[in-house]
């Protein structure tokens, strides 16, 4: 009878210690794209870093998770998180219904708005417009019959206009940044213009894996206690000459 | 056995037990009011702290967030002037449009007016700056740092109000709950008020009744209890202390049945035979002196036989009051049987009975018995006296026997000592 407790007890311990240990540190896949300057990028040294990877890391930090990052590309990250591939994906993705019918969202973590770049005089529709594949401007520009020039990822966009294979493109706020101050591309002397499409502007959201709702909740959680103790602001200073709002 | 005449019921009265439910359900309903009420304040509380913790600190460093924009804008727009080189013009002019164009900024009605401001005047400025450009730039500056400044006190500002109104909330539930701890406290001593005075007093006063209860003592009196179950106790109490009194009584009378002549009220001849031997014993043991008596009424069958029986009993009632008159306390006396009448003289030696009898003979001259017609009969007893010192009471008894005869013998009316055969 006292060995049959005795074993009950280890069994339970055992249990219980495992599961503790299970519980204190979850392992979560993300999903992060590369050469998306200035939210996901490799440094010259190799390392991963930018302002949606630096917010995923203290995320996961503040949850206690340890994250591992899948490496995606933009059009992918959708069916990846709809498929369970990753639980979540360090990609700001801005809200809308077809997304919400297929993915979780979380709280928006900050607003965009998109920028037409393109050589002095040509207004968009006039001429190829470079987008990357799966994001919201290559959708807008095909809804509304845009010559595109699909890429993989908008280093690619920014080569392309350096090297005068792209005339025009349509690129998120941050990213718009990013292709300003690349000194590749000052000396095209590309004209800029905030666009003042409604589809092209409003929340930003991380996307979550449309069956972990508990997961949904701690990264809401997360998000505002970042932003409540400086975290992302100090971030945001690092990758953005300005405050994200 | 008699009811004994019930308490006055002038006053209503009350199962303790439903009055303390009662009071319990009247102590519970004001509690939970109690505690509702203040459960109000306290979810005032929690719902402040939530708002300020869910929407104030959020907005709070959203403001701040736009007063940092707005501080970009302006360092922007002055590297817009003063940019030495055209790209560096062009940098800082695009991060003006993007920074008016920031969904932030358009929120604000005072911000969306002046980034418009500010960038419609960067965009017409040529380079370079002229002085006056350069003044009117100063006063968009000085404007774009004013709402900066104002912008980052704003959340402090609210944040600030919101505190001041949950502190106020907080206050208040503090009161509250003061207020509830001391109506509890006072309702908790008027319970226990209640129950002294109700239950615990009378139950005290019950126990004294109890312990000083006594047949022969007055009945029991209680002041009117409210509590029904009290008042059945001491109801009981009283019923109890009626019934012993009776039994007392009946006891009394039995024993004196036992122990009396029914005529005359004089011991009957065998209590009298156990109160004289004791007397005897007494005696013996500290050897004092004890004389025995037996007394007749001389003639008494004639007065039956002419006066009649009722004239018999009066003359014997009347020798017995007589009897009870003049001899002394410690004397014992009985009806021996029939007009005999046997006696028991403790500390008394034959000489001084012999004086007793003389003068029993004397009080029975100077008062005879009256017959209801007036007439008084001359009534004479005839007395045989024995010193029972250190004898047996039924020797002593005998010896007093033959002086009573020697008396009747000698012509009545007279006392005769029977000396013991020791001479003494």
């Amino acid at each position: 009878m006292a060995k049959t407790i005795f074993r009950c007890l280890s069994v339970f311990c055992l249990v219980a210690v495992v599961g503790l240990a299970h519980g204190a540190e979850r392992v979560l896949k993300v999903g992060v794209i590369h050469h998306s300057p200035p939210m996901s990028y490799l440094e010259a040294s190799g390392a991963l870093t930018g302002f949606n990877v630096e917010i995923m890391r203290e995320l996961c930090k503040e949850m206690a998770a340890r994250c591992e990052t899948v490496v995606l590309t933009l059009d992918r990250v959708v069916d990846a998180l709809a498929d369970g591939e990753v639980d979540f994906a360090a990609v700001s993705l801005l809200v809308t219904p077809e997304r919400r019918a297929r993915i979780l969202l979380t709280k928006p973590y900050y607003r965009s708005i998109s920028v037409w770049f393109a050589r002095p005089g040509i207004k968009p529709g006039e001429a190829r417009v470079a987008v990357v594949k799966g994001s919201i401007q290559a959708r807008y520009a095909q809804a509304h019959a845009w010559p595109i020039q699909p890429f993989d990822n908008h280093e690619a966009i920014f080569g392309a206009l350096s090297a005068g294979r792209a005339e025009a493109a349509l690129l998120p706020m941050a990213n718009a940044v990013a292709l300003r101050q690349d000194p590749r591309t000052l000396a095209q002397g590309l004209s800029s213009t905030v666009v003042q499409y409604p589809e092209l502007a409003g929340d930003a959201a991380l996307g979550v894996n449309p069956r972990d709702r508990a997961l949904l909740d701690k990264l809401n959680e997360a998000i505002d206690e970042i932003k409540r103790d400086g975290r992302f602001d100090r971030i945001n200073t690092r990758f953005i000459p300005f405050r994200l709002q | 056995m008699t009811t004994p005449a019930k308490p006055a019921d002038a006053h209503r009265t009350w199962r303790a037990g439903r009055v303390l439910l009662a009071l319990t359900c009247v102590f519970a309903v004001i509690a939970v009011g109690g505690v509702g009420w203040l459960a109000v304040d306290l979810y005032a509380v929690g719902v402040a702290a939530g708002r300020l913790q869910g929407e104030t600190v959020p907005w709070t460093i959203e403001r701040q967030r736009l007063g940092r924009n707005l501080e970009q804008l302006r360092l922007e727009g002055q590297r817009v002037l003063t940019a030495p080189s055209p790209a560096g013009r062009q940098d800082a002019l695009f991060l003006v449009h993007m920074l008016s164009a920031q969904p932030g900024m358009a929120d604000d009605p005072r911000t969306a007016g002046l980034a418009v401001e500010v960038e419609r005047f960067l965009q017409k400025v040529e380079s370079p700056a002229t002085p006056a450009d350069m003044r009117a730039w100063e006063a968009l500056s000085s404007r774009l740092r004013l709402m900066a400044d104002d912008l980052s006190v704003e959340g402090g500002k609210r944040m600030s109000r919101e505190l001041v109104r949950m502190s106020g909330e907080m206050e208040q539930a503090s009161y509250k709950l003061l207020f509830n701890l001391a109506l509890m406290a006072g309702f908790m001593a008027a319970f226990l008020v209640v129950v002294r005075r109700y239950l615990i007093r009378p139950l005290q006063r019950i126990r004294q009744v109890l312990s000083a209860l006594d047949a022969r003592g007055p009945e029991p009196a209680f002041p009117p209890e409210p509590m029904a179950e009290i008042r059945a106790v001491e109801d009981a109490i009283v019923r109890f202390h009626a019934t012993l009194r009776e039994n007392d009584e009946v006891r009394l009378r039995l024993e004196r049945l036992a122990t009396t002549d029914g005529l005359t009220g004089l011991f009957n001849r065998h209590h009298f035979m156990g109160l004289a031997a004791d007397e005897m014993a007494r005696a013996a043991r500290y050897g004092r002196p004890i004389t025995v008596g037996i007394a007749d009424l001389d003639h008494f069958k004639q007065v039956n036989d002419t006066l009649g029986h009722a004239a018999g009993d009066h003359v014997l009632q009347t020798f017995a009051r007589l009897l009870g008159d003049t001899l002394r306390q410690t004397d014992r006396v009985c009806r021996y049987g029939g007009e005999e009448f046997a006696f028991v003289f403790p500390e008394t030696t034959p000489d001084e009975a012999l004086l007793l009898g003389e003068r029993l003979r004397a009080r029975l001259l100077e008062s005879p018995p009256v017959l209801a017609d007036g007439r008084r009969l001359a009534v004479t007893f005839s007395l045989g006296l024995a010193d029972a010192s250190g004898c047996g009471l039924e020797d002593s008894l005998a010896r007093a026997d033959l002086g009573l005869y020697e008396a009747k013998r000698a012509g009545r009316n007279r006392t005769v000592v029977t000396r013991r055969p020791d001479g003494l």
